[in-house]
């Protein structure tokens, strides 16, 4: 009964996972800006990991793994957004400006 | 049953890997190559954490730690770099 929700649960998070990586990889060549393919890719940077995270950790053998996982969550959620935050910097700094639509004055 | 599930979520992640290269092959700019780079460097991040859950081995998760912690310093240092270099003043 409890491992037959949790292949349940581990299928849902497995095809949400697919979904994100494939949206967010779809983003990065469709999107015409690097500041938009930045928010894109973050589709597929920081919420395709984070649900694999969460299908390992609902899918751990024991607590030592599960501590493992839980850490790489903890230093994840630290250094996507830092990630993130240095290559927009560097793209604003590197003079790039942000792309608006061809007919639009603001 | 969960094995089948684990290796088609793998291949998905391992297809996304070979886009997000070409996106780091043409990237017109230096900023979409390091974007690129991040989501290749999540994106093995979370095989590593895949794999090392369905072999059921803690030593894949040990890597996966370390390769999260120097893709971050990677990235920071490239963006570094190409910031010193575009701005002209090399400081050695």
């Amino acid at each position: 009964m409890m491992s037959g929700i949790i292949d349940v649960i581990s299928i849902v998070i497995a095809l949400l996972a697919c979904l994100f990586a494939i949206a967010g990889t779809i983003g990065l060549f469709r999107f015409p800006d690097c500041y938009t393919r930045l928010q894109a890719s973050s589709l597929a940077a920081s919420t395709a990991p984070f649900t694999i995270f969460l299908l390992s950790l609902i899918n751990a053998a024991d607590v030592a793994q599960a501590f493992r996982i839980l850490l790489i969550m903890v230093f994840f959620l630290i250094s996507s957004p830092t990630t993130t935050h240095i290559i927009s910097r560097y793209a604003w700094f590197s003079g790039i400006i942000p792309w608006t639509k061809p007919g639009d004055k603001s | 049953m969960k094995n089948v599930l684990f290796v088609i979520t793998s291949w998905v992640f391992i297809g996304c890997i070979g886009a997000a290269l070409l996106r780091l092959l043409l990237g017109p700019r230096g900023a979409d190559r390091l974007t690129a780079l991040a989501v290749i460097s999540s994106l093995i991040l979370a095989l590593l954490v895949l794999y090392g859950t369905q072999e059921g081995r803690l030593l894949y998760l040990d890597v996966a730690l370390l390769y999260d912690v120097f893709g971050f310093l990677g990235i920071l240092a490239i963006a570094r770099f190409f910031r010193d270099k575009e701005s002209g003043e090399r400081k050695l």
